[in-house]
C-alpha cells in the first residue's frame, strides 16, 4: 500500500545550516494492519506524513501510496488517503454537515452517494447531534470527530492520523482509538503517529521509531522487544532514543571534520 | 483543472465570508451610510467655514474720504461687498494712533493675533485725494489739448495680515476685495469729474464662448472622480478578503486540510479568486452606486454640475470587472505570503503605493488616451473609462483592444502568481524566526548551491537597478562619443558586471555551471551570427514601429545625434559598444540570472523573467522593449545549447549590424549599387525592402527550428516539473 524509499526532506535554516527534518527514511505499511510511526516531538513524524499526504514535496527519495507517486502524482494520492492530523483544522464558519459535504464534494462523490454516505458516517461516529454545530462552537473531541467523518467521507484505503489524539480528553481518545481499530478491521491500511507509547502498543501492528529524521528500528512490537531486550515499549524507546543521540552527537562531529577538510 | 471543484471552493467562501459580520458590514452597510453621513457632514463643514467672522483692525478710519464711503455705520459699506448679506462676517474696530506709531502698532495687532488683518489709512489721505481730483479736474478744463497729463500716485491704505495663519488669509481676501471695488468706485468719481466717461478705462469687456455642450460639461468632473473611486474600492475590496482567504486560513489552521483535499492548488487559487473578485467587484459598485446618488443630491446645489452621466454605471462596470481581476490576483497572491491576517494587513501599503501613480497618472492634467498611453496597466484603463465618460468614443474605441490585451495579460501574470505561490512550500509553511543579518548573511555564504536560486537572481537583477540609479548621478551626461565610450565601459563593468560576477563567485559553487560557461554544439555559434545577420532588417523594423509609438522627445533625439557628430572608426564602435556591452550583459543577463530564474522549473518562464530584468535595465524606454523581446530570443539560444557562447555571440553581430547601419549614408549606399538593389534605403534610418526583410525572417526561423530541435540540458527543477505535467512516477530524482 505505502512505500517509502530512502525519504529526505531538508530546510533552508538561518542558525542550523540545512536542517534535515527528515533523513532517507523506508518504511513500508500494508493493507489491513496500523503502522505505528513513534518518536518524540520533532523527530520528523510530521514532516513524513505531510510528504505522504502531498503537501510537502520531499528533497530526495521517493513515496508511492497505492501506486502512486506523491511528487509527479499529488492528486491521484490525495484520493487514496485520508489524513487526520492536528494541524488540519475546521472551519470556524461551517456546521459539522456542510464540511463533510464540503469534502465530499472536492472527492467528486455525486450529491446522492454522498448524502447516504455521510448519513451512515454520522450514525456510527455518534455526530447525529452536532450536525449543525458551527465550528467555532464545537469542543475539540467534536472537532475531531468532524476530521475523522471527513477523512473517512470518500472511503479511502490508507488513513494517516499524525499525533490524532493530542489534546483529547480519555474518553475521546478511547473512542477514536477504538474507530481506528474498526477501520484496520475493515482492511484499511493505516499509518499512527503518535508520542503515547501506551496507545502504539495498544493499537499498532508494527512500529518504526523514528528520532532526529531517522528510523531507529521498526519491525512488529514483539519482535521488536525480543531483539532489544527491553520489557516493554518504553523501555525499548527510551534505549533506542538515548543511543541514537550518542549517535547523532558523533554524526555532527563527522560533519563538522568534513566541513573543515574542504 | 476540474471546474466542479472551483465551484465548490468559491461557493464554501462566499458563504464563509457573508456569515462573518464584519465582512458584510464593511461591504454592504458601511457604503450606504458612509456617503449620506460624510455628505451631510461636508455641507456641515462648509457652512461653518463660510460663516466664520474675522476680525479687523482700521487705523485712521477717520482720513478716508466721505465719498465714495468705505465704511458706513461701523461695517463695510453694502455697495461693495458681493453678498450684503455677509456685512456682518468681517467685524471692523477702530482705534486711533499717532501716524508714526501705526505700522509698528499694525503689525503687533496680526502679530499677536488680536485681529487677522488690520487696514491703515494714511495720515490725511481723504485730503490728498481730495487735492488730486480738484488738480486733475482743473487740469483737464484748462489744459486739454496740451501736455499729456503726469502719472502721480498718492500714498494709499496699507493691508497688513500673516499668510502662516488661514484665517488670516481669509480676511485679507475679503479685506482686498472690498478695497478693490472701492479703488474702483474712487476710479469711476474721478473718470466722472474730468468729463470723461467710466468707458475710458474699460473701453471692453472680454467675451466668453465654452463651446462644450451642458452634458459635456458635467461629465468632465465626474469621468475623474469616478475611474479614480472604482479603482480604490475595487482595491480595497479585493484585499480584505484576500487577506481573510489565505492568511486568515493559515491562522486558524484549516490551510493544511483544504491541501490535503483532492483539490489541486490550481482550484484553490481559481476558488479564492473568484470570491475575492466577487467581494472586489460588490464593494466597488456599491460605493460608486452609494457616491452617486449622494454625489448628484449634493452636486444639484452647485450650478454647473449635474448628475453623471446616465450610461455611466454600464461603462464603469464593464471596466470593473478585468480591474477586478487584476486586483484580486494581486492581493490573493500577496496574502498567500502574509503569516497571519496582521501581517496581512501591513501590505496594503506598499500595494497602495505601486498603485497610486498608476491611477493618478491619468489624472494629471495633459494626459490622454492614446497608444503609448493605452499599453500601461490600470492607467489605460482609467483613461479609456474618462474617455468614454466625457463622451469621446470615436477617440476611445481604437484603444479598447490594446487596453483590453495588456489587463488580460496582467491578469494573467496575477493569477500566475497566485498559483505559484501557493505550490510553494516556503510560502504555505513559512514559521517565524528570528532573523539576523549576520546569519542570514553567513546561511547564504555557507549554504550555497551549484547554481544561484530565483530570489537571489531576483536579487541580482534589482541590484543592478539600483547601482544604475544612483550612478546616473554621479556620471555626468555623455557629450562626445569618446565620453560615450568611457560612460559605457564604466557604466557596463560597474554597474552590470560586477553585481554579477561578485554574486557568482560568493553564494554558488559552480560559476561554470552558473554563468553557463561550456562548449556548446560546434554549429551553434555560427548559427547564432546567422541568425543575427538574418534578423537585422527585422530588428530595425520593429525598432522604427517602437519609437512611431512611443516617440523620442525632441531633446533626446538631439543629444543622440550629437554623440555620433564625431564618428569614431568603425571598428572603436563595434568594439566599445558591441562586443563589450555583449559580453558582460551576457554574463549578468543570461549566465547569473537565467541559472537562477531556471531553478523555479519552468524554462520559458525563466527565459521571460531574465528577458524582463534585461529589458528595465536599458535606460531610454524604446530600447527597452527590443531590449526584452531580443532578452527572449537569447535566452533560448542559451538554454537550448546550455552555453553562453551562441548568446554572445549573437548579442555582438546584432548590436554591431544595428552600429553599422547609423553609418550607412545616403551617399554611402550610392557607392555601392548592390545595398540598393536589395531594396535598402536611408531616408528616415536605415531601413530594408520588405522582400529582404521577409527573407532574412523566414531564414531566422529556419535556424530557431534548428535550435530547437537541439536536446537541451534541463536542471533537476525542470525534470520534475516535466514529469509532473506528465503525470507519471519517476523514482530518479533528487540525485
Amino acid at each position: 500500500m505505502i512505500h517509502v524509499r530512502q525519504l529526505t526532506k531538508d530546510y533552508a535554516d538561518l542558525r542550523r545550516g540545512r536542517f534535515v527534518a527528515l533523513d532517507g527514511i523506508s518504511f513500508d505499511a500494508r493493507a489491513g494492519e496500523i503502522f505505528g510511526l513513534l518518536g518524540p516531538n520533532g523527530a520528523g513524524k510530521t514532516t513524513a506524513l505531510r510528504i505522504l499526504s502531498t503537501v510537502l514535496r520531499p528533497t530526495s527519495g521517493t513515496a508511492t501510496v497505492n501506486g502512486f507517486d506523491v511528487l509527479t502524482q499529488p492528486s491521484q494520492v490525495r484520493h487514496q488517503i485520508g489524513f487526520v492530523s492536528a494541524n488540519t483544522a475546521m472551519y470556524d464558519r461551517m456546521s459539522a454537515w456542510e464540511m463533510v459535504e464540503y469534502f465530499g464534494g472536492l472527492y467528486g462523490i455525486a450529491a446522492g452517494p454522498l448524502r447516504e454516505r455521510m448519513e451512515r458516517l454520522f450514525e456510527r461516529l455518534q455526530m447525529n447531534d452536532v450536525r449543525d454545530l458551527l465550528g467555532s462552537k464545537m469542543s475539540t473531541g467534536m472537532k475531531q470527530k468532524v476530521s475523522i467523518a471527513r477523512a473517512l467521507v470518500h472511503d479511502p484505503p490508507v488513513l494517516v492520523f499524525d499525533e490524532a489524539t493530542a489534546g483529547l480528553d480519555v474518553l475521546v481518545a478511547r473512542a477514536l482509538l477504538r474507530t481506528v481499530a474498526e477501520l484496520r478491521d475493515q482492511g484499511k491500511c493505516i499509518v499512527f503517529s503518535t508520542h503515547i507509547m501506551r496507545e502504539a502498543e495498544k493499537l499498532c501492528d508494527r512500529v518504526a521509531i523514528m528520532h532526529h529524521g531517522r528510523i531507529l528500528a521498526h519491525g512488529p512490537i514483539e519482535g521488536l522487544r525480543a531483539q532489544y531486550g527491553q520489557p516493554d515499549l518504553e523501555e525499548l524507546f527510551f534505549a533506542l532514543v538515548s543511543q541514537g543521540d550518542e549517535g547523532a552527537q558523533s554524526d555532527e562531529y563527522r560533519v563538522q571534520s568534513g566541513e573543515m577538510m574542504k | 483543472m476540474n471546474w466542479s471543484n472551483v465551484r465548490l471552493i468559491f461557493r464554501r467562501e462566499v458563504r464563509d465570508q457573508l456569515r462573518d459580520r464584519r465582512t458584510l458590514f464593511m461591504i454592504v452597510v458601511l457604503p450606504i451610510l458612509l456617503y449620506p453621513l460624510l455628505g451631510m457632514s461636508m455641507f456641515q463643514v462648509a457652512q461653518f467655514i463660510r460663516e466664520q467672522p474675522t476680525r479687523v483692525l482700521v487705523l485712521g478710519a477717520e482720513d478716508l474720504p466721505a465719498a465714495p464711503a468705505l465704511i458706513d455705520e461701523g461695517k463695510f459699506a453694502p455697495a461693495l461687498l458681493n453678498d450684503p448679506q455677509s456685512q456682518g462676517l468681517t467685524e471692523l474696530h477702530f482705534a486711533e494712533v499717532p501716524a508714526a506709531d501705526a505700522p509698528e502698532r499694525a503689525r503687533q495687532a496680526v502679530q499677536q493675533g488680536d485681529f487677522e488683518a488690520v487696514v491703515s489709512v494714511p495720515a490725511g489721505f481723504a485730503r490728498r485725494l481730495e487735492m488730486f481730483r480738484r488738480d486733475l479736474s482743473q487740469r483737464a478744463a484748462h489744459e486739454r489739448g496740451g501736455q499729456p497729463l503726469a502719472d502721480v500716485r498718492i500714498p494709499g491704505p496699507e493691508i497688513y495680515y500673516n499668510t502662516a495663519k488661514e484665517k488670516s488669509q481669509l480676511a485679507y481676501l475679503r479685506v482686498t476685495k472690498v478695497l478693490d471695488r472701492w479703488t474702483d468706485a474712487i476710479g469711476r468719481e474721478n473718470l466722472k469729474s474730468s468729463d470723461l466717461p467710466e468707458s475710458a478705462a474699460r473701453p471692453f469687456i472680454l467675451a466668453e464662448h465654452d463651446t462644450a455642450d451642458e452634458s459635456q460639461r458635467k461629465a468632465v468632473v465626474w469621468s475623474k472622480i469616478l475611474p479614480f473611486l472604482l479603482l480604490i474600492w475595487a482595491l480595497t475590496g479585493a484585499f480584505y478578503p484576500a487577506v481573510d482567504l489565505c492568511a486568515g486560513e493559515k491562522e486558524r489552521g484549516t490551510l493544511e486540510t483544504l491541501l490535503s483535499s483532492p483539490a489541486e492548488r490550481s482550484e484553490i487559487v481559481w476558488g479564492k479568486l473568484l470570491t475575492v473578485m466577487l467581494f472586489s467587484v460588490v464593494t466597488a459598485a456599491l460605493n460608486i452606486f452609494s457616491m452617486g446618488l449622494t454625489g448628484s443630491l449634493v452636486m444639484s446645489q452647485f450650478p454647473g454640475v449635474g448628475p453623471p452621466p446616465l450610461w455611466a454605471p454600464v461603462l464603469l462596470l464593464a471596466a470593473l470587472l478585468p480591474v477586478s481581476a487584476l486586483f484580486s490576483a494581486l492581493c490573493l497572491a500577496l496574502a498567500a505570503f502574509a503569516r497571519s491576517s496582521k501581517e496581512g494587513q501591513y501590505y496594503l501599503m506598499p500595494v497602495l503605493l505601486v498603485t497610486m501613480p498608476l491611477v493618478l497618472l491619468p489624472m494629471s492634467p495633459g494626459v490622454e488616451l492614446n497608444l503609448g498611453n493605452a499599453l500601461i496597466p490600470i492607467t489605460g484603463v482609467v483613461l479609456l473609462l474618462r474617455t468614454m465618460l466625457e463622451g469621446e468614443y470615436w477617440q476611445a474605441l481604437p484603444m479598447l483592444l490594446p487596453v483590453a490585451g495588456v489587463t488580460i495579460l496582467c491578469c494573467l501574470f496575477s493569477i500566475r502568481w497566485a498559483i505559484d505561490q501557493f505550490n510553494s512550500e516556503s510560502v504555505l509553511f513559512r514559521e517565524s524566526e528570528r532573523w539576523d543579518l549576520g546569519l542570514w548573511l553567513k546561511h547564504m555564504l555557507r549554504d550555497r548551491e551549484d547554481t544561484p536560486s530565483a530570489t537571489e537572481a531576483v536579487f541580482c537583477g534589482v541590484l543592478i537597478l539600483l547601482v544604475r540609479f544612483f550612478m546616473s548621478f554621479a556620471l555626468p551626461q555623455p557629450e562626445t562619443f569618446r565620453d560615450l565610450a568611457v560612460l559605457t565601459v564604466v557604466t557596463q563593468l560597474v554597474v552590470i558586471g560586477t553585481p554579477a560576477l561578485l554574486m557568482t563567485i560568493m553564494l554558488t559553487r559552480s560559476p561554470a555551471r552558473t554563468l553557463s560557461l561550456r562548449l556548446p554544439p560546434l554549429a551553434s555559434v555560427p548559427a547564432a551570427v546567422l541568425l543575427a545577420v538574418a534578423l537585422h532588417p527585422l530588428a530595425g523594423a520593429v525598432n522604427q514601429l517602437v519609437q512611431r509609438l512611443y516617440p523620442v522627445s525632441e531633446r533626446m533625439q538631439q543629444s543622440l545625434a550629437a554623440l555620433m557628430a564625431d564618428p569614431p572608426g568603425a571598428w572603436q564602435m563595434v568594439l566599445v559598444l558591441g562586443l563589450v556591452p555583449a559580453v558582460i550583459e551576457e554574463l549578468a543577463f543570461r549566465g547569473f540570472m537565467l541559472s537562477g530564474f531556471r531553478r523555479m522549473g519552468h524554462k520559458w518562464r525563466a527565459i521571460a523573467l531574465s528577458s524582463f530584468f534585461f529589458g528595465i535595465t536599458h535606460a531610454i524606454f524604446q530600447q527597452s522593449i527590443v531590449a526584452c523581446l531580443l532578452g527572449m530570443l537569447i535566452g533560448y539560444l542559451v538554454v537550448q545549447t546550455g552555453s553562453l557562447l551562441p548568446g554572445i555571440a549573437f548579442h555582438f553581430v546584432h548590436n554591431s549590424l544595428a552600429l553599422l547601419a547609423t553609418r550607412a549614408t545616403p551617399a554611402f549606399l550610392a557607392a555601392h549599387e548592390w545595398l540598393r538593389a536589395m531594396g535598402v534605403s536611408a531616408d528616415e534610418g536605415l531601413s530594408y525592402g520588405w522582400a529582404v526583410t521577409f527573407m532574412g525572417t523566414a531564414l531566422a526561423v529556419l535556424l530557431l527550428a534548428w535550435f530547437r530541435g537541439l536536446s537541451y540540458a534541463r536542471t533537476s527543477e525542470e525534470r520534475l516539473q516535466e514529469a509532473i505535467d506528465q503525470n507519471v512516477s519517476q523514482p530518479a530524482l533528487g540525485s
